[in-house]
């Protein structure tokens, strides 16, 4: 059989899975502070709705979302608020966060959960419960989960994608959630699916995670939902929306345009179970599964860490190092970001945490661009990285505009597969940056 | 660029095998002053840039694609040539838009065109008075017209020698593979292919360029699109042209011949490929390829000087970026292709 | 007064800087002696229409100006032509039609057109004397490169039994012959105008760090 997948540019690198892909998920340590972002979404930072020296219960409210492009965010742990300061998250982006030492009892933690009858709920309630405890897509744009179907509203979703690709190297977190976590996926993608009414359910997973596989399709047979899995070729970057689309419904979502223009919508492995947790259980989102890999990591491995940890215990948690690591990157190799600081804290958009040795990032050395044209060749986009680079470098912000700077979507195949080792994703992502903010009154 | 020198290698010794220590020095010093210049450009630029190995590969280009009996001012002055005119006047590796190797070599073929044309006897032919200093391809440019016959005959009726070798294999080759197809190969093919033949110190052994480029294609250095297209119109072009400045009719072109002399191994696998000077995409690489082809055919068959092959290379690669130009890939999320901006 | 003698030869060079007059630069510069002669013809008109068209910029209409300048710059050619071909006639079949053709040479109209018309007829006297000299030097320069080069010689003026080539040593056995091709003239005068360029402006790359200005 022909394994779908998407049409033009692409890579296969090396997937370095195997260590965590097959070891079971479990349960990190409850950290002793936990720093609370109130930006882990994309959009409006939330309000913060506590002080200093409140006493905050686990799961509680403390920061609001502002308005509808605003996210809920909730207390990780039971305990006292420290301080309300000023953070920087990977990515440049700062915010204030929430401190909170530990202290009292845990409500949720080792508690049966009360079991929601969602299936009686209508779909406006469903809505609200998502958005409520602070669901947002964890697996790629970090929308507050009722912006990315709320799009839906006015256009017929036709098509409900469950992403199980997790195409990045690394990243096994998804596969593991998918293998055993199966019904509480299902049931995600069931209440979406209630709330968007899709006239079909694609549950697209890459053909090397042939246990998820099996998984699901015993599960959808047993659970009766009406769905289908497919398997797609190997392939990087795949679980982006653009190319997943592309690649399930040979739809393009036009430039500048969201799945929904073409009446598809995605959603994250990690995501479906935050909804499971936060409709059926009432769990709002505090915890979620993080990747830590690396060769410098003693112990790989795929953990459900509470948000607002910081990386520094996790990697603790996992062993430590093992060796001196070249870098610490919070994301996928490809799409992450470097962090420096140890303290930084886990959000919900964080999907991984690798600790890299020298020997798995390629020399730093910058050669000059030989015109290879590879990195042309690999953009899933049509994009020509070099030129575009080139443009940047010439300070023509508005050329490298025109000729689809904005339509980068930071895959980073283009950086990788750069035989000359052309930092490409993070110039063409600063100057999206630089030119997002000034370019729009041009 | 080192592993593209490497691969060259095997080709290079064999030209130093045939032609002895002059062969050596002319290499030696292609390449010596290639490294010179380029660390003296880089300089100048406040870069360092020997790392790369482009130097190196680019002087063993230029001192293989010479004849042995150059006087040694001539590589470096080609070397001169190639880096500080055409590559550091571009800034450097990445921005040059012509072959500095094949740019060099062209320049000293049109300054010093005897010495460029004078071709010592290889140590494995016994060539008789008044063929020493032809190549096959010259000596049959030069007696071709007037005879109506096909290259290889011309050369045997010149008195060109064949080696037992060649006369074994050929014979071979005709009795277990071609003949059970139906065709009779002549003798002189296996010379030609082999490298036992008067020409430029690297372009006399296809097989052991060849060998090299497998190699490259493993690494995925050089991708197939520009020799493919570079070899199919050459051929094709040949074919059904090329008997017709021999005198003979159209489709009697002799493609083996063609592919063989004149350096067309080496120009079309190391040279057309190299990634600077050669479009982005594979489209792009495809129409390079082919419209270097026809080049080569039509300046081999009617143009004054044996470089075709280079000649042809060095005319595309200042189209390149017009190619890159209409090739560019089709933008994800918009209708049309857009080109230009 | 000054500045319009010296503009000329360096800082509004009609070769290096402002790229007009190209053509017989390219063609004629294979030896010394041609960029001389045609050089020495370019500033006798050019001298010579500065003039007139000074004295004439006030008389004649607007309208018919071009026609005008035209005109003075063909008479002075031919003054120039027929003179070069009754008492240099050697040196006159060298150059052949890129003696006629300074008519249009574009140095000639841009200093009529921008600048002699404008003036009086000293200013515009001293104008062509500065664009002509540069002009002359500028070509000699580009056919010395090219000559010593391509043909190891340096060629000047024949009298007597001596033919006027001096042989450069060493470099006449095996000079690079491609410098007086077509390819030698495009070269040649590409790196005099980088080298121009460099010496008006300052090294380039100090400048171009300006790069949020998009």
């Amino acid at each position: 059989m022909r394994r779908l997948t998407f049409p033009r540019g692409g890579i296969v690198p090396p997937d370095r899975k195997h260590q965590t892909g097959r070891a079971l998920l479990w349960n990190a340590a409850i950290p002793r502070t936990s720093i609370v972002p109130l930006l882990q979404h994309s959009g409006e930072p939330a309000i913060a709705c506590v002080s200093r020296m409140d006493r905050v219960r686990e799961g509680m409210l403390v920061g609001r979302a502002a308005s509808s492009r605003s996210a809920n965010v909730h207390a990780p742990i039971p305990g006292v608020v420290r301080e309300i300061r000023p953070v920087v998250l990977p990515g440049g982006i700062s915010c204030d966060a929430v401190v909170i030492d530990m202290d009292g009892e845990f409500d949720l933690l080792g508690k049966r959960a009360e079991v929601r009858d969602w299936q009686s709920c209508d779909r406006r309630t469903l809505s609200r419960l998502i958005a409520e405890h602070g669901v947002v897509d964890m697996d790629g744009s970090r929308l507050p989960m009722p912006l990315s179907y709320g799009r839906m509203d006015h256009r017929r979703c036709d098509t409900l994608i469950l992403n199980g690709c997790e195409s990045e190297p690394y990243l096994s977190g998804d596969h593991r959630t998918m293998v055993e976590q199966v019904s509480s996926v299902l049931t995600g993608l069931e209440i979406v699916s209630r709330v968007t009414r899709p006239s079909r359910i694609v549950i697209a997973v890459e053909s090397n995670k042939p246990d998820a596989i099996s998984a699901l399709r015993t599960a959808v047979r047993s659970s009766g939902l009406e769905s289908h899995v497919v398997r797609l070729r190997v392939r990087y970057p795949q679980g982006d929306e653009r190319q997943l689309v592309k690649a399930v419904t040979g739809r393009e979502i036009p430039s500048g345009g969201v799945a929904a223009d073409v009446g598809c919508m995605t959603l994250g492995v990690t995501t479906a179970r935050a909804v499971y947790e936060a409709v059926v259980l009432g769990i709002p989102l505090i915890e979620r599964v993080v990747t830590v890999a690396g060769r410098a990591i003693a112990e790989e491995a795929n953990v459900k860490v509470r948000i607002g940890t910081p990386v520094g215990d996790l990697i603790e948690e996992c062993g430590g190092f093992r060796k001196t690591p070249m870098k610490v990157v919070m994301g996928g190799p490809m799409t992450g970001h470097t962090v420096t600081d140890l303290r930084t804290p886990i959000t919900k958009g964080t999907r991984a945490v690798l600790a890299l040795t020298a020997g798995e990032i390629r020399g730093a050395r910058t050669l000059p661009c030989i015109q290879c044209g590879r990195c042309v060749t690999s953009c899933p986009m049509g994009l020509d990285p070099t030129r575009l680079y080139k443009l940047i470098e010439h300070g023509d912000l508005r050329r490298a505009a025109s000729e689809g700077l904005q339509d980068c979507t930071e895959c980073g195949a283009c950086g990788y597969i750069c035989p000359s080792r052309i930092p490409l994703v993070r110039q063409l992502r600063q100057a999206k940056i630089r030119h997002g903010d000034g370019g729009s009154g041009e | 660029m080192w592993i593209v020198t490497l691969c060259l290698l095997p080709g290079a010794g064999w030209g130093v095998y045939l032609y002895g220590t002059r062969a050596a020095l002319v290499l030696a010093a292609a390449i010596l002053s290639a490294v010179v210049f380029e660390a003296a450009a880089a300089r100048l630029a406040s870069r360092v840039t020997l790392r790369d190995g482009s130097a190196v590969l680019c002087g063993l280009l230029i001192g293989m694609s010479l004849s042995p009996a150059v006087p040694l001012f001539i590589p470096v002055v080609a070397s001169a040539f190639a880096m500080f005119v055409v590559k550091w006047s571009f800034g450097g590796l990445g921005g040059n838009w012509m072959n500095p190797a094949l740019a060099g070599r062209v320049f000293v073929a049109f300054s010093w065109p005897g010495a460029m044309t004078t071709w010592p006897a290889p140590r494995t032919l016994d060539l008789v008075d008044g063929l020493a200093g032809a190549t096959p391809l010259s000596l049959v440019k030069a007696t071709a017209p007037e005879r109506a016959q096909a290259p290889i005959a011309v050369l045997r009726d010149a008195g060109y020698p064949v080696s037992a070798f060649d006369t074994e294999v050929t014979s071979w080759l005709n009795v277990n593979v071609l003949g059970r197809a139906g065709v009779n190969l002549p003798t002189g093919y296996v010379d030609l292919f082999v490298g036992n033949v008067a020409g430029s110190i690297g372009e006399a052994s296809a097989l052991l360029l060849l060998a090299g480029t497998i190699f490259l294609f493993a690494r995925r250095i050089i991708t197939w699109h520009v020799p493919a297209a570079f070899f199919v119109t050459f051929a094709v072009c040949t074919r059904v042209f090329g008997g017709l400045t021999a005198g003979l009719g159209l489709f009697e072109g002799d493609v083996l011949f063609s592919v063989l002399t004149g350096g067309f191994v080496l120009a079309s696998f190391y040279m057309a490929t190299d990634p600077v000077t050669s479009p982005l995409t594979g489209g792009g690489m495809l129409i390079y390829g082919s419209v270097a082809g026809i080049i080569a055919f039509v300046l081999r068959a009617y143009g004054q000087f044996p470089e075709s092959v280079a000649l042809a290379i060095i005319l595309v690669n200042a189209v390149v970026p017009l190619i890159d130009r209409l090739c560019r890939p089709r933008r994800f999320g918009h209708r049309e292709v857009r080109h230009g901006s | 007064m000054v500045r319009d003698l010296t503009r000329g030869i360096f800082r509004e060079n009609v070769i290096f800087v402002t790229l007009i007059g190209l053509c017989p630069a390219l063609a004629v510069t294979t030896h010394v002696i041609n960029a001389i002669g045609l050089g020495a013809g370019v500033l006798i008109v050019l001298v010579a229409s500065n003039v007139s068209v000074s004295l004439l910029g006030r008389i004649v209409a607007p309208r018919i100006q071009y026609p005008v300048f035209l005109g003075v710059s063909a008479l002075f050619v031919t003054i120039v032509d027929l003179t070069m071909q009754a008492h240099l006639p050697g040196l006159s079949e060298r150059l052949g039609i890129f003696v006629p053709l300074i008519a249009v040479n574009c140095a000639v109209l841009a200093r009529a057109d921008v600048f002699a018309r404008q003036v009086v007829p000293a200013r515009a006297l001293l104008d062509g004397l500065g664009f002509g000299v540069g002009f002359l030097l500028s070509l000699t320069l580009i056919a010395l490169i090219r000559e010593v080069l391509g043909s190891g010689t340096v060629t000047l003026v024949a009298f007597g039994d001596f033919d006027g080539v001096f042989a450069v040593p060493r470099m006449s056995d095996n000079p690079a012959r491609v410098m007086v091709l077509a390819p030698g003239a495009l070269l040649t005068v590409g790196y005099l105008v980088a080298l121009f360029s460099r010496f008006r402006q300052g090294p380039v790359g100090h400048a171009a760090g300006a790069e949020d200005q998009a």
